[in-house]
């Protein structure tokens, strides 16, 4: 059962700062409210001693799109509906929206908003992998006023961010990739409708000639939280394009998985159908690049 | 389809679909009485245990209490149940499953009642947990009801021939085990009832979503030990029931009844998702075992089947659901030795009771399966295996029965359902491929990670990954209740004197298209049009009790039992024009579009509005009751011999499927249904059964499982039950192929059942076709797939599904 809450609507930053501050235990930011909502009702203990649910609807800088030359800065309260309606998302980022697409169900994403998806942080959280492999950096509002942060440090570990007490995340900074990169997203869900993921993976590459330039993967679900896999990167960056650098690499990719999360339940199944799903995605991503060129 | 017919067999709207779909039509939650209460159920976290006392002290007297009900509130019977008197409106003694309740708090407000609740504080010592069916009828097995001597509920055997010489005489013997899961119903709606006293003095009203608003009332008045005529239950609106609103909407409307006579004030009881998926039942999951025995030719000799259903709990239905087994466990093929063992026993499991299928989709997954393994074996097509065994007129079935007096279209239907799919051509392309050995080279050991890890050969690339694979399922079905009961209906018909028409049978509309069915029926006798008619609400004290909505007999039985009643009105009506028109006795009439019309000498022609009010004015009755009586069945329960049902249904599906290597997913690209439901009485109902019953099959084949983990349900709301979504199913083509039959309303006979009993079969083959070998336990999930085997979570925590 949801306990009485009072929710309270802010109409400009400043107002819902000085409110999370003044009530810093009791306060919790609500934006589309489809994981704190579901929480309260299974009585989660992430969400015990909530009295006031900020909702920052009201506050339309949240809502804004901006682009310039190097980055398309989206505001907090973008939902999933919105961006995959958004052309230039959708140009300079198609990962992201394509996961955008796959998160929940069209209900949900009218409602869930991207950025509300990484400061849950549920290991599942489909715009995760994306955002990563695009080096998004955030930008949060405190009572010290405003800062930036990659989004690869935000997140520490399962349903725990950097957020701090009486913070808002405000805006989520994408730098637009150089031309050559090129990339995709991959999903596993038991259904292909309202499925949580089982697998997420993210690959963005950048490739010159035969060879492999700088190249970004992320996953998620498989790992504790959507994660890159920095070593394995660097590892591979400058390598020589084959079938069987291509296995190397998602064989890697389990390996690693395996380090940070041991042995699960799940692992006989995830671990094996990661890699194959990594390669296959990665095997896409080379062909399509033979095909532009 | 018949042309002359001026409704029937169209494609009619529901009447009832504008108000669902608009949010209008009220559903029990919906509907509030003055002074109504809440109740909400206690119970304890154990799957066996004995109850040692009951400490009411902390809650007696707050103010937010209003009434403590417990079994020493129960007037009447405390136990319940459909045959055997085995389940408890409130334990007394032991709890035996985790959905048991102990007692139930009766306040004002249901969030204050949930904190109290925590405060009754029960004392139980823990018994050993039973969960495995296969060990239940051990020696040593914990006994689950201890007033019988052991955990057998029922035992089915079928004997015909000689199954000695049937596989003596047998070129080929195959045997193979197949499993099935738990499922639940899934309705939309989770329980809700409100029990109302009346001013008469030992009577109460009952207004739910109940599905057998007669089988309700008759578990009311036993446990209020009150005369049948002093409950009343109405049916609200039901949300999806799937055999699911049976007994446990009984068992709930008790309760709610006795804290409504026992307060003097209504007393509502509704149910969120995890207690209506801890509490209810589900259907069974079964162990079948297979063996036979084949010419080299396909023609087969023996057949020996050894079935073991987990009835979970409580025996419910489980000694009708495994009796519908044992009569169609060997499918729809004519075989001379049978040997048939259909066992249901008792663990600390979910009970297990009535779903959609009723104990046909379990045997029908098995024999199917083992149909087509026969057919590759000798080395011919799984429609030619189906063709040289499958039922024609005048076959007999495996418990004796001669197949007449009905069109045994088996065979047509086949063959419409192989040449609509192209079945054979692309069953022979994709059954080429080699067997598909990649998933089953982990056999994992967990001290050894590496070997997750992937060596350069073990990887599918892009071309190689899916694969195509297509499948068949045939079955029949027995329609109705057959010799498990007493099977005749009633319906009320009353004109009025402006030639409007209300109608009223004792079967309950559950979602299936009820109400605008049988308003067709009487719509097509009477010549009037479907604006005319007005459905009235499921009450059992305007209408004689009828049996329960179930076994596909809505139509079969009411539309009879209506049209019955409309005849005898037009029979009236007609009587009186060849008195007004001074006609010959035999004069023929034609009823349609609100007119009826005379032809002989001298065309005449009366509005049916004119026509009422004259017949009101001359003091003939508007009115009539039909009733519609099945023919008698027989069965003998030692010999498994006899007339089970007096007719049946034939259908085939093929299913065609995406299998993802990679992964195990498997996508159904689309489904073809060919069923012969005697006559199609509303076209679009007929179709929306189709898509509706392959949805859910397709569930029951890729997704659907309850897990007990010691008898506790993990699987306790829809973020883990997983039920397909729109996505999750390709195309579905419906093809109707009706038949002649005598019963029914112009020969319509069941549609419901048969659409969902045999799509998980087909689903399975389509991906034995696809990969080259045999998945054996249902659901066909990622992991059954990729791996051969389940995974389980080793929590009961919510997480990643």
């Amino acid at each position: 059962m949801i306990p009485e809450l009072e929710i309270i609507k802010p109409f400009s930053l400043e107002e819902a700062v000085d409110f999370l501050n003044d009530h810093p235990a009791e306060a919790r930011i609500i934006a589309g409210g489809t994981d704190i909502i579901p929480g309260l009702m299974q009585g989660s203990k992430r969400f015990t001693g909530i009295k006031y649910l900020v909702d920052l609807q009201q506050i339309d800088e949240l809502k804004e799109i901006i682009a310039d030359s190097e980055n398309i800065t989206i505001g907090a309260l973008l939902t999933f509906s919105q961006m995959i309606n958004n052309d230039s998302l959708k140009n300079n980022f198609p990962l992201l929206v394509k996961s955008a697409s796959t998160v929940g169900s069209v209900q949900i994403r009218n409602r869930a908003t991207v950025a509300g998806n990484f400061i849950n942080n549920a290991p599942c959280a489909d715009s995760v992998p994306p955002l990563l492999v695009y080096n998004a950096k955030i930008k949060l509002l405190g009572v010290n006023g405003n800062y930036e942060m990659p989004l690869s440090d935000f997140l520490i570990k399962p349903y725990f961010t950097r957020l701090k007490t009486g913070e808002i995340v405000t805006q989520i900074i994408l730098p637009k990739p150089k031309k050559e990169f090129i990339g995709d997203f991959y999903k596993l869900g038991r259904r292909r409708g309202v499925a949580i993921s089982r697998i997420t993976l993210a690959a963005l590459i950048q490739i010159e000639d035969n060879k492999l330039g700088e190249i970004r993967l992320a996953s998620g679900a498989v790992s504790p939280i959507g994660m890159r896999f920095f070593d394995l990167e660097q590892k591979y960056s400058g390598s020589v394009i084959s079938d069987k650098l291509l296995k190397n690499i998602s064989s890697d990719l389990g390996k690693e998985i395996l380090k940070v999360t041991g042995l699960r339940w799940s692992s006989e199944y995830k671990v094996p159908v990661t890699q194959q799903a990594m390669y296959l995605l990665l095997e896409r991503i080379c062909s399509a690049h033979k095909q532009v060129k | 389809m018949n042309d002359s017919f001026s409704i029937v067999g169209k494609k009619v709207f529901r009447q009832d679909a504008y108000a669902k779909v608009t949010g209008q039509a009220k559903f029990a939650d919906d509907i509030n009485f003055p002074g109504q209460l809440f109740a909400v159920m206690v119970r304890i976290a154990s799957a066996h245990a004995k109850i040692k006392s009951i400490d009411y002290s902390e809650v007696i007297n707050d103010s937010r209490l209003i009434k403590i009900i417990d079994h020493s509130n129960i007037p009447g019977n405390k136990l319940v149940g459909p045959i055997r008197n085995d389940q408890p409106i409130f334990c007394f003694d032991k709890v035996v499953t985790p959905g048991d309740v102990i007692c139930m708090l009766i306040g004002e407000n249901v969030d204050d009642l949930n904190k109290l609740k925590r405060k009754v504080k029960i004392d139980f010592e823990e018994l050993p947990v039973l969960n495995d069916p296969l060990k239940s009828l051990e020696e040593n097995s914990p006994l689950i009801h201890p007033e019988f001597e052991n955990n057998l509920i029922i035992h089915y055997p079928l004997r015909k021939g000689n199954i000695e010489k049937g596989f003596a005489d047998s070129d080929y013997i195959i045997e193979q085990t197949y499993r099935t899961a738990f499922v639940e119903h899934a309705y939309i709606e989770p329980e809700a009832v409100i029990a109302i006293p009346q001013e008469t003095p030992n009577s109460v009203k009952i207004v739910g979503s109940i599905q057998n608003p007669f089988t309700c009332r008759k578990v009311v008045a036993s446990v209020l030990n009150y005369p049948l005529a002093n409950v009343r239950v109405i049916q609200a609106e039901l949300g999806g029931s799937f055999g699911g609103k049976d007994d446990t909407m009984n068992i709930l409307s008790a309760r709610a009844a006795i804290g409504a006579m026992i307060t003097g004030r209504p007393v509502k009881i509704k149910y969120t998702r995890e207690e209506s998926i801890l509490e209810s039942y589900k259907r069974h999951p079964y162990i079948l075992n297979y063996k036979v025995g084949a010419k080299a030719d396909g023609k087969i000799t023996a057949m020996k089947i050894d079935i073991i259903a987990d009835g979970g709990a409580y025996s419910s239905m489980s000694p009708f659901v495994t009796w519908r087994s044992v009569v169609q466990a060997t499918g729809p093929y004519e075989i001379e030795n049978v040997q048939t063992d259909v066992r249901a026993v008792y663990t600390n499991n979910p009970y297990t009771g009535a779903m959609r299928g009723f104990g046909s989709p379990q045997p029908i997954f098995a024999v199917e399966s083992i149909m087509d393994e026969l057919a590759i074996k000798l080395n011919i097509t799984p429609d030619e295996i189906r063709r040289r065994n499958c039922f024609t007129s005048g076959s007999f079935t495996a418990s004796g029965q001669k197949l007449e007096k009905h069109d045994v279209n088996l065979i047509k239907v086949l063959d419409t359902a192989v040449q609509k799919s192209g079945f054979k051509e692309k069953w022979i392309k994709y059954h080429s491929l080699q067997e598909f050995k990649s998933l089953e080279h982990k056999n994992l050991s967990f001290n050894d990670a590496d070997s997750l890890i992937l060596k350069e050969q073990d990887y599918l690339n892009n071309q190689n990954y899916l694969r195509k694979g297509i499948g068949l399922a045939v079955s029949y079905r027995g329609c109705s209740l057959g010799a498990e009961g007493i099977d005749a209906a009633a319906a009320y018909l009353s004109l009025q004197n402006d030639g409007s028409l209300f109608l009223l049978c004792g079967l309950s509309e559950n979602g299936q298209g009820l109400r605008t069915t049988l308003s067709i029926v009487a719509a097509e006798v009477l010549g009037l049009t479907l604006d005319k008619i007005i459905y009235l609400d499921q009450d059992t004290s305007l209408i004689p009790d009828s049996g329960p909505t179930v076994a596909s007999r809505a139509t079969l039985m009411g539309g009879g039992a209506v049209k019955n009643a409309a005849v005898e009105i037009r029979n009236r009506l007609e009587k009186l024009l060849v008195d007004e028109w001074n006609l010959a006795g035999d004069a023929v009439f034609t009823f349609a579009n609100d007119k009826v019309k005379y032809f002989g000498g001298g065309a005449k022609e009366i509005s049916f509005n004119e026509l009422c009010a004259l017949a009101y004015k001359k003091g003939i009755s508007l009115s009539a009751m039909g009733w519609y009586k099945g023919p008698d069945v027989h069965w003998n329960e030692e010999t498994g011999q006899g007339s089970a049902y007096f007719t049946y249904v034939y259908g085939c599906q093929v299913a065609e499927v995406t299998l993802n290597m990679a992964t195990g997913e498997v996508f159904i690209d689309n489904l073809i249904a060919v069923h012969n439901p005697g006559r199609v009485i509303n076209l679009l109902g007929a179709e929306g059964q189709v898509y509706g019953g392959v949805t859910q099959g397709a569930g029951y084949a890729l997704w659907e499982e309850i897990n007990s983990e010691k008898g506790f349900i993990k699987e306790l709301n829809f973020d883990q039950y997983l039920i397909p979504t729109a996505k999750d199913v390709g195309k579905i083509k419906p093809y109707f192929i009706e038949g002649r039959d005598i019963y029914g309303p112009w020969g319509a006979k069941s549609l419901g059942e048969p659409t969902l009993e045999l799509t998980a079969a087909a689903i399975a083959n389509a991906v034995r076709n696809a990969a080259g070998k045999r998945f054996f336990n249902l659901p066909l999930n990622l992991e059954e797939i990729f791996l051969g085997k389940k995974l389980k979570a080793e929590s009961l925590n919510r997480g990643s599904a």
